[in-house]
């Protein structure tokens, strides 16, 4: 990259972008503070450190707009191991986080609608639809996304992520680097995380190639600290919501998550979740909850619905119900203490096999009855997700089990994480309703 | 073909061989390694899907977006089909074969043992070394089973005897267009290796081989593309509509050509024959090299047009499918995709879509 290059990079990104998206958090702090800019009976106004997650998360979308003027970018699955990648100063971009984005902005159909007509079928995940809809037309709500000059599929989260890395590596012609992740069923073998260790050795090579650099070895461990830091942090955030009332849902959770995604092993994400902490600690000292009147407390499966938090927020609110926990938001801190700043790649290979979405169907059914208990949580919403099939085969059994041998109220409802075409509002308030009413509310 | 209605009958055979004091797989798809089972002592025998069954048993466990093979051996297997089993072998080809096997495992254990085998996708050293050290896991489970060890030797046996077996089937293959056979008993015996024991397959092909007539069958080529040609009448109507499978890269045929291992060590030798068998996305070969495939069968068998034949929320099929037809697009090859259920019969739309893709192939020739 060129000094020009990295003039223009610094001005539009660390001058004026900066300066942009730090005016905007400013008035929308300052809105917060007077309570003019929320238009909810019923829920509580977020964190007023949302403005801040924002700005971070539009400055991460800044940045990639520039990063080819600056770094080398490398696209990655959110269940993928982005420590070595940060060390050799790769822009990471999460593609699954971009799909969100593109989901909760409600413009999915839209851009989703291009690779179906470019030929991909509706039957696929919907963040793969939405990304190659943004691949074939640009369409997208984030300005643009740099095209990557390395992948990283691990197939933790899903084989999905390989098919579809499989899609972007034929387009970009660009080096694709796979950690396969054996599936645990029942117990994690030897083998299997000799075989990931040494596919992460493997992996440093790569990407050492293409980011023309060495690994230092010092400031992996430093990233992999910051990434424990932050990690603990959520996992602490999440554990406030043990309190009564629950001071953030998990709508609040969602939205604030994208760091422990896609800024991991950054400071500023260990300020950022410090200071939300301490936030968070005010509203429990305040007694200040999600709803005023919380009757219920709910557990959530699965991914969000990204296009109908509010809604399905405000229509549980307004009975008095709250959904406390998730073992979505919870599989991004429950792995902290695997996770070893001495040891990357080892507790690497073992944090990343040990996903919730890579073990088996029993197991996730025992996190929710623990999540459960710990959380006193009265009933659960099993989001039966079709653009997530790792995620949703299992939870009909889950529900029966929950009800029939922990006498817990479950519900599974039917959508699609990204796609609205896939949720019918009047179904899903039917549905609701009956739960309601099972609840005792 | 007077040899192809003396294939012997699925429950025969099992039926045969457990009277002779061996054991019966039941082994879902795609890849796993017969020899390991054989050495053994068990016959492994496939079971895609099986088609039309009665879907409700799975239903209660299984949501509908879930795809109908998965849907279909959950239901078999809770309707007793595989009562008759003596172990259930659920190769990870898929998400949706990872959720039934954790499912089977977690929520609804038959009263046989469900031995898992992990499949990598790659085909890097540490793969190999992977799925080897995995063969060994399963070796250890069916010596539990079994209470038999085969030797390093009774396992070389069974993968001679193997590799034999797929020698055979490659020449089937490579010979498909000159054989006396219409396609619906080329696929009836090619699809007979899915139970019979290698050294009954191998007899019963070079029957077949011993026919070769030489002189290519009339009708348009086509190569057929996807999971499992079921219903199989489909090869019925593909052959009154005057045209014929000349190749195929099917799940259940054509990416399992494997290639003789090379290693002296068998458990590696069983590993390397997988990770080289021709292209696969579930095995996760990188699009260019299913691109350069096809065309390599296209060039190969004359084929004039490529049928994607493809199971409804198959992932691994419909991720490639844009960028493979593309790439034919550009080689002037054209192609057409249909998605079926695997236990609804062959609809009308199918048939008419199949049929006026053949009648523009029939037009360029």
């Amino acid at each position: 990259m060129s000094v020009a290059d990295t003039l223009r990079y610094h001005w539009n990104v660390n001058l004026l972008g900066r300066a942009a998206l730090r005016w905007r958090r400013w008035q929308t702090e300052l809105l917060a503070k007077t309570g003019s800019g929320w238009r909810s009976e019923i829920l509580t106004p977020p964190l007023r450190i949302s403005a801040w997650t924002k700005e971070l998360v539009g400055r991460h979308y800044l940045q990639g707009n520039f990063a080819h003027l600056h770094d080398k970018v490398a696209w990655v699955t959110s269940g993928a191991p982005i420590e070595f990648l940060r060390a050799l100063d790769f822009y990471v971009l999460y593609p699954e986080n971009h799909g969100a984005i593109c989901g909760a902005a409600r413009v999915v159909v839209e851009i989703a609608s291009e690779a179906e007509n470019a030929g991909y079928s509706r039957d696929i995940c919907s963040y793969a639809r939405t990304d190659l809809g943004t691949l074939i037309s640009g369409k997208t709500p984030v300005g643009k996304l740099p095209k990557p000059d390395l992948l990283l599929a691990c197939t933790n989260i899903c084989q999905t992520v390989l098919h579809w890395y499989r899609v972007l590596a034929h387009h970009f012609e660009v080096p694709l680097i796979l950690i396969d992740t054996p599936f645990i069923y029942t117990q994690v073998s030897d083998h299997a995380l000799t075989f990931v260790k040494q596919q992460l050795e493997e992996a440093i090579p790569m990407a050492e190639k293409v980011a023309g650099k060495s690994l230092d070895q010092r400031k992996l461990k430093q990233i992999t600290r910051l990434s424990q830091m932050a990690t603990y942090l959520w996992l602490e955030l999440l554990e406030r919501c043990k309190h009564r009332p629950t001071p953030i849902s998990v709508f609040d959770q969602f939205t604030q998550m994208a760091p422990i995604v896609e800024m991991r092993g950054d400071a500023v994400t260990v300020d950022l979740y410090s200071a939300m902490l301490k936030e968070v600690n005010d509203r429990i000292a305040q007694g200040i909850g999600v709803v005023p009147n919380e009757k219920k407390r709910l557990l959530w499966d699965n991914l969000p619905i990204w296009y109908r938090m509010r809604y399905l927020a405000e229509f549980l609110g307004r009975h008095g119900i709250v959904i406390t926990a998730s073992t979505y938001t919870n599989a991004w801190g429950e792995l902290a203490d695997l996770i070893n700043p001495e040891q990357p790649l080892v507790s690497a290979s073992r944090t990343l096999i040990h996903t919730l979405l890579n073990r088996g169907a029993g197991d996730k059914l025992a996190t929710m009855r623990r999540m459960i208990d710990e959380y006193n949580l009265d009933g659960v919403i099993l989001h039966s997700d079709r653009s997530c099939k790792p995620y949703s085969i299992g939870q009909i059994d889950q529900r029966d089990r929950l009800i029939r041998e922990y006498g817990v109220p479950a519900l599974l409802l039917e959508a699609d994480h990204n796609d609205p075409r896939s949720f019918s509002e009047e179904q899903v308030a039917n549905r609701l309703d009956a739960f309601i009413e099972m609840l005792g509310v | 073909m007077e040899v192809i209605s003396v294939i012997p009958r699925r429950l025969d055979v099992i039926n045969k061989y457990k009277e002779q004091g061996g054991y019966v797989a039941a082994v879902l798809p795609i890849h796993y390694p017969r020899a390991l089972l054989r050495a053994f002592n068990v016959l492994p025998v496939e079971v895609w899907g099986p088609p039309r069954v009665d879907t409700s048993h799975g239903a209660t466990h299984l949501q509908p977006y879930i795809c109908s093979i998965v849907h279909n051996t959950l239901s078999f297997l809770q309707m007793g089909g595989l009562d008759i089993t003596d172990v259930i072998i659920i190769p990870h080809a898929c998400d949706s074969l990872q959720g039934l096997g954790s499912v089977l495992l977690d929520f609804v254990p038959p009263d046989k043992p469900i031995v898992p085998i992990y499949l990598p996708r790659g085909r890097r050293e540490s793969d190999i070394v992977f799925l080897t050290r995995e063969f060994y896991a399963i070796y250890q489970r069916l010596e539990a089973i079994t209470g038999r060890a085969p030797s390093d030797a009774d396992l070389m046996k069974s993968i001679r005897r193997e590799e034999g077996a797929d020698e055979v089937l490659i020449k089937l293959h490579q010979s498909h267009s000159c054989l006396p056979l219409t396609d619906i008993a080329f696929y009836r015996l090619i699809r007979s290796r899915e139970y019979l024991p290698a050294e009954t397959f191998i007899e019963l092909a070079q029957a077949v081989l011993a026919k070769d007539i030489k002189k290519p069958r009339d009708g348009i080529p086509i190569l057929l593309s996807g999971i499992v040609p079921e219903p199989m009448s489909l090869l019925e109507a593909i052959s009154e509509m005057g045209a014929m499978v000349v190749a195929d890269d099917l799940a259940c045929c054509g990416r399992r050509l494997y290639p003789p291992g090379r290693s002296g060590d068998p458990l590696r030798r069983m590993a390397e024959r997988i990770i080289y068998a021709p292209p696969d996305p579930t095995r996760g070969n990188p699009i260019r090299e299913r691109r350069e495939h096809l065309l390599r069968l296209i060039e190969n068998s004359g084929a004039k047009g490529v049928v994607f034949y493809d199971v409804k929320f198959c992932e691994p099929e419909l991720f490639d499918l844009p960028t493979l037809r593309c790439e034919l697009q550009k080689a002037k090859v054209p192609s057409v995709t249909v998605e079926v259920d695997i236990n609804d019969p062959l609809s009308h739309q199918t048939l008419t879509r199949i049929e006026a893709f053949l009648e523009i192939l029939n037009e360029r020739r």
